[in-house]
């Protein structure tokens, strides 16, 4: 039987009469990125912390290495590495300081401690920031600290709440490619974020929750082809005055379930469709048939982000 | 725009009025003024002439009022610019139309107007010392309220300057309350010498005298007698004056420094000099020996045998610094010899009996000034950091925890302590039959500084914020240490022998004075009944604490 390294398990969690966590089945490969994402009050920070073991399910169960979340929490406590999204600054403290600090109550002897912090200084790029004060550092080089702290006692699992909120462009950039470069390296990581090309580009899975409950699950692109089913295309002409002969003859070809949109400014007409690409390539033959000068047909690619607008506009409590 | 227009000065009061701390605060000071009237209140039907019945409730409630004002005041405007400039409101305020003096103006105001709320309650209990007759409102009630309102404007002033120029919450705290520990009680120190001197020293140690409300309070309350014993011979105008003057040029400072290029100042990104691996190895050791002080000298990593907690928290603290310590270690041994070298050579007539209990008192007032700030700071401040979800998340045992954090502080005031030890030494050899006594001392002082560290720490475990553990753990000590000194002040009248022995039962700087025969605790016999009494609180605090702490880092 395939073992997962990451599985919860029916995961619920109530508060009162306030279901945060419902039924929740989720589960990570080793050498996966899981994109977690959802709404706020969706219960993704409530699964987190039951994975880290700072939280109880009321009922179902979490695994991370196969060692139980809940019964175990000490155990899981080694295996996982995990960066809030609060960094967890103390004043007067230095990097190195800092790093050091963390290696010592996770127990690391002082010579391992030595080369495990040098090591992941050089992994995030922060060996030129080891005597700096940490409440000194920019968003972004604090967030590189936070995950060179959660990787000082090697752990298996690495569970990042919005490594990239608030880091510029370039600072997003080289978050991703550190991400990667710790998948590569076999960590199996779960990472939540509002950002969600970027999480687009860097997950293998993703689960989509809202309410508490999964809704959706499974590799990036089995995602988006259930949770975005139409594809969008869009025609652009290289005569704008020919707009409204293209865009009648495509109404006429076109169902009424295939709404069509003009952009006059950008000589584009954009329908959703779920035709076949020999259906698509007769409609274009259509317009060219009527002289209609095209100058592109193509698809526009659905993102996380249109999944994840389909998934929370169903959701319960979304206006 | 009027003053009760003024957006700040709504905020201020209207928030501050909501807090249940305010609530909590003008309940205590209604029932400790209600109580001492209802101690001392006539059983038959006359009205007391003489005045001594009235004065007898009079003089310890207008102390208990100053002392109130003293410790509840200051903790509102410390924090009042320092917190909105962490949460980066205060650059807000200031790119707004509202001008800083209307922003400085709203703070002060809302913090006197808040004071006179908090201490109107006690308007009914002065009426009723009026009301049983011989007290004047010319002569007592009037100047009494001037004085407490000269106070508070003197505070909140203090408070905003203070609050201006420090980086944290609870530094400002700390430093707001060693201000008006030094306005208020080591400004009396220059009128030992105020007989002795003459000419503009004598001019300057009388006006330091009247900084300081306890002689303004001894002239209305009727104790003109054994304040003019110690040198005092100021009156309440002469206070009224100081706190204006005070006032006035702290409130100019503040304003100047209200500056928006000012508010945002770069953070120190710090710089390590002698990082071993780029030097030689007897360049290295050279340095790391003369740089033992130096605060940019690269720190080890932490070795296995020391708790990793207690580490930190003597990293983290601008105190804990080694070379911080030191200086406050060399500080304290350098008063305890000096202090001692004044009793052995007879400087001002001063013998072991007069030294033994300044050096007590200034040990007590050093421990009270540090011990609640450290003791709070020990879980409110990771709390707030976001660092105790960081703990949480890590293997390290509740215990761990809390032996660390309670060590840093516990050893930090231990070595405070034992930098004075040398002065009670010489103390014991000038007077060899004073050896026992000075022991007891010692002991009750550790006991002290066991008390301080469990009761702020246990305060710390329940307030999600530094600022509030901070204000609430120096309240609490105050009005353990001080309160029950209070109420030996007003031994006999209206308080009697039992209840005050009980009281001082409480405080072991009570304990140490009683063994070292200061005048007027000589007819106590407080040890070991009050060792008893304050290991047993500090026990229960630290297993309130325990179960907190537990319950902390348990899954939710």
């Amino acid at each position: 039987m395939h073992e997962h390294v990451v599985e919860t398990r029916n995961l619920s969690k109530r508060y009162g009469d306030f279901v945060a966590l419902d039924n929740l089945s989720i589960h990570v490969d080793r050498g996966q990125i899981l994109g977690f994402i959802g709404p706020n009050g969706a219960g993704k920070t409530t699964t987190i912390k039951i994975l880290v073991g700072l939280s109880r399910p009321t009922s179902g169960s979490a695994f991370i290495g196969g060692v139980n979340c809940s019964e175990k929490a000490s155990q899981i406590k080694r295996l996982v590495g995990y960066m809030p999204d609060r960094f967890g600054s103390y004043d007067n403290m230095r990097v190195h300081e800092y790093l050091d600090f963390f290696g010592a109550i996770f127990g690391l002897k002082r010579s391992v401690r030595r080369k495990r912090i040098a090591d992941v200084m050089e992994l995030t790029d922060t060996t030129y920031m080891q005597d700096k004060f940490v409440e000194s550092l920019s968003h972004g080089m604090q967030q590189r600290v936070g995950i060179a702290r959660t990787l000082l006692h090697n752990p298996e699992v690495l569970i990042l709440d919005e490594p990239a909120n608030g880091l510029d462009p370039k600072a997003r950039i080289d978050m991703r490619q550190l991400l990667l470069r710790l998948a590569s390296e076999g960590k199996t990581l779960i990472v939540t974020s509002h950002i969600l090309p970027e999480l687009a580009r860097i997950c293998d899975t993703v689960a989509i929750v809202s309410g508490g409950k999964v809704r959706a699950f499974g590799p990036l692109d089995e995602v988006m082809r259930s949770l975005c089913p139409l594809r969008s295309y869009e025609v652009q002409l290289a005569n704008p005055e020919q707009l409204d002969p293209a865009a009648a003859i495509l109404t006429k070809r076109l169902q009424a379930s295939e709404p069509i949109t003009l952009s006059r400014a950008e000589r584009v007409i954009r329908f959703p469709t779920v035709r076949s690409e020999d259906e698509l390539a007769h409609l274009l033959q259509g317009l060219i048939a009527e002289d209609i000068l095209v100058s592109q047909f193509r698809e526009v690619a659905s993102d996380l982000e249109d999944a994840f607008l389909s998934v929370s506009a169903g959701s319960p409590g979304h206006a | 725009m009027f003053i009760s227009e003024n957006p700040i000065l709504r905020r201020e009061l209207f928030s501050r009025l909501r807090s249940p701390k305010t609530f909590l605060a003008i309940s205590s000071v209604a029932v400790v003024s209600s109580l001492l009237v209802l101690l001392r209140w006539p059983t038959d039907a006359s009205i007391d002439l003489m005045s001594q019945g009235a004065l007898q409730v009079f003089r310890p409630l207008a102390f208990a009022l100053a002392t109130g004002l003293m410790m509840l005041i200051p903790a509102f405007p410390a924090t009042a610019l320092v917190s909105e400039r962490r949460r980066g409101t205060l650059a807000l305020l200031l790119n707004s139309p509202t001008t800083p003096f209307q922003i400085y103006l709203g703070k002060f105001a809302g913090n006197v107007i808040l004071a006179f709320i908090i201490f109107s309650v006690s308007l009914p209990a002065l009426a009723a010392c009026y009301a049983m007759g011989g007290i004047s409102f010319v002569d007592h009630l009037g100047p009494l309220l001037l004085v407490l309102l000269g106070m508070a404007i003197q505070y909140t002033a203090v408070g905003l300057w203070i609050s201006v120029i420090v980086n944290s919450a609870d530094a400002s705290l700390r430093w707001t309350y060693a201000a008006v520990l030094t306005l208020s009680f080591l400004s009396l120190g220059p009128t030992i010498f105020v007989g002795k001197l003459s000419g503009i020293q004598s001019l300057l140690a009388h006006w330091a005298t009247a900084i300081s409300p306890i002689s303004a309070l001894q002239s209305i309350t009727g104790s003109q007698a054994q304040a003019s014993e110690i040198g005092i011979a100021t009156g309440w105008s002469e206070f009224l004056v100081a706190s204006c003057v005070i006032t006035l040029v702290l409130s100019m400072i503040t304003l100047i420094k209200l500056d928006p290029r000012l508010v945002e100042r770069a953070r120190p990104t710090g710089k390590v000099i002698g990082r071993k691996a780029t030097t030689t190895p007897f360049y290295g050791w050279f340095r790391r020996v003369s740089f033992l002080v130096d605060p940019q000298r690269a720190k080890g990593n932490i070795p296995w045998w020391l708790n990793p907690i207690m580490v930190k928290e003597f990293r983290t603290r601008k105190f804990g610094r080694l070379h911080w310590l030191i200086r406050l270690i060399s500080i304290c041994g350098v008063s305890s010899l000096m202090l001692t070298f004044v009793a052995a050579t007879g400087t001002v007539s001063w013998g072991v009996d007069r030294i033994a209990p300044t050096m007590v008192l200034l040990q007590v007032a050093l421990l009270l000034l540090l011990g609640p700030c450290l003791g709070a700071n020990l879980i409110a401040s990771e709390v707030e950091s976001g660092g105790w979800q960081l703990l949480r998340a890590s293997p390290v045992s509740p215990i761990r925890i809390l032996t660390g954090k309670l060590m840093s502080t516990f050893w930090t005031l231990m070595l405070m302590l034992l930098a004075t030890l040398p002065g009670y030494v010489v103390m014991g050899y000038i007077q060899p039959a004073l050896s026992g006594q000075v022991g007891n001392v010692v002991v009750s002082l550790v006991i002290a500084i066991f008390m301080v560290t469990t009761i702020s720490a246990c305060v710390s475990g329940f307030c999600r914020t530094t600022a509030v553990a901070t204000a609430t753990s120096y309240a609490v000590l105050l009005a353990l240490f001080a309160g029950t000194l209070l109420i030996w002040v007003a031994r006999g009248k209206p308080f009697g022998p039992l209840l005050v022995e009980r009281a001082l039962q409480l405080n072991p700087a009570a304990a140490a004075l009683a063994e070292m025969k200061t005048p007027g605790f000589e007819q106590y016999r407080l040890i070991p009944d009050c060792w008893y009494l304050c290991l047993g609180i500090s026990f229960v605090c630290l297993a309130i604490l325990s179960i907190r702490v537990w319950r902390m880092t348990r899954p939710d």
